[in-house]
């Protein structure tokens, strides 16, 4: 009877030795499989990060996929806006950073506009890109740098330089030196903005403005909508002013 | 520390590192990716997204795709992460029978499985539009939460070899 319970103890250390044996075993099968995801996680990420900053800079339209219904387009395309969201009227201009129109819009009437009616709180400007890329081969990578330049805060302001230097950088062969110098002058990150320069990013959102435009029945730059309502064959500031004043007193 | 384990003692089972917990820290690892990829776009850092089905840009610009300055998938890492850690964790023979850590898997893939759902609600019927990652993201939280339910027990206090030794720190 003594020896019972030694023999009892032997078999329970045995069992147990087992059990930790087989535990061992299941944690080591565990770890060897969490350190193949991660490395196959990596190397997913790695691969896909790196292929797309080697991918160049995109400098046309892009095929919109999945973007079939209107809801969809609508979520994607995105103006910029100035002013202030709840003002009475919202103006909204589709242009072209290569059309001479388009910069003769921005730098005569564009200001004045900001300074009687965006300022004071009365309307809110919303800028849309409408590259017309048939007849402008640089005004998608300009559309999308003037995105990357509100990446970092400062659309406004590299809008107004890219306008005001349309001539020079239009008649450049590769105008993308060119924009990293005018981000330099509008005190940017000049080394974020190149990479977001020549990468991809924005093309979508400037390819959806294309298409928003399209089916919005815009065919020229700029078009010009004041709360909805487009206004034909405008001959300067006053026209403009008129169709908000109208609309500020209704 | 004689010896370290309780279940050295004779007649005590060992604390099985639970399977069901390791399932989780390998689910969430692969969530930790999905997210840290598409955290890697919030940020500028990857351009357009690998996208073989669905429209994942307009979802992921969507006004949804951000809580104030914070992006969804940063959120999602950061869930994923917690529950990576406290799969790895509960595996350990310190915590295997832990019933904290039982409530707080429980807990968290319950939050996770309801935020899964409410962004899949969003992407169904307001944006009508699909981002394959999300809808992975949203799978992998459902088979957490799934590889959780075994932990009710734990919960309830059922399955514990005896009252006490719970987080006794034997190693």
């Amino acid at each position: 009877m003594a020896a019972a319970p030694e023999n009892g103890t032997r078999v329970g250390v045995e069992r147990v030795a087992a059990t930790k044996s087989g535990s061992g075993s299941k944690l080591t099968r565990f770890y060897t499989i969490l350190a193949a995801v991660a490395v196959v996680g990596l190397a997913v990420v790695g691969y896909t990060v790196a292929s797309s900053r080697m991918g160049g800079p995109v400098t046309e339209p892009i095929e919109l996929e999945g973007v079939e219904s209107d809801t969809a387009l609508f979520e994607l395309a995105e103006g910029v806006g100035r002013g202030d969201p709840e003002a009475p009227v919202v103006i909204h201009e589709f242009a072209d950073y290569q059309c001479p129109g388009c910069g003769s819009f921005a730098s005569r009437i564009e200001p004045l506009l900001v300074r009687d009616y965006v300022e004071p709180g009365k309307a809110r400007l919303v800028f849309f890109d409408f590259p017309l890329v048939s007849i402008h081969d640089h005004a998608f990578l300009a559309a999308r740098a003037a995105r990357c330049a509100g990446a970092q805060e400062r659309y406004w302001d590299y809008h107004a330089v890219l306008f005001g230097q349309q001539s020079r950088w239009s008649a450049a062969g590769d105008p993308a030196d060119l924009f990293v110098e005018y981000a330099g002058r509008v005190g940017l990150d000049e080394d974020d903005f190149e990479a977001c320069l020549e990468s991809d990013r924005f093309a979508r959102t400037v390819t959806a403005n294309m298409q928003l435009a399209q089916r919005l029945g815009v065919n020229a730059t700029p078009t010009i909508f004041v709360n909805g309502q487009r206004i034909l064959n405008f001959r300067g500031y006053e026209d403009i002013a008129d169709v908000i004043d109208e609309a500020l007193a209704k | 520390m004689s010896g370290g384990v309780h279940a050295d003692v004779p007649g005590e089972e060992p604390a099985e590192p639970p399977a069901n917990r390791m399932a989780i820290a390998v689910l969430a690892l692969v969530g930790i990716f999905v997210c840290a990829y598409l955290v890697l776009h919030s940020l500028g850092v990857v351009g357009t997204l690998v996208c073989q089905v669905g429209s994942c840009e307009v979802v992921q610009s969507s006004r949804y795709a951000w809580v104030g300055p914070v992006p969804v998938s940063a959120i999602g890492l950061a869930g994923y992460a917690a529950l990576f850690v406290l799969g790895i964790a509960g595996t350990r023979p310190r915590f295997a029978r832990s019933r904290a850590v039982a409530v707080l898997l429980l807990a968290g893939t319950l939050v996770g499985v309801a935020v899964a759902g409410y962004l899949t609600y969003i992407e169904a019927a307001v944006l009508e539009a699909w981002c394959q990652w999300c809808v992975i993201s949203a799978i992998v939280m459902t088979l957490i939460f799934v590889a959780a339910l075994p932990e009710v027990p734990r919960v309830r206090g059922e399955g514990r070899a005896s009252p006490g030794t719970e987080g006794e720190g034997r190693v």
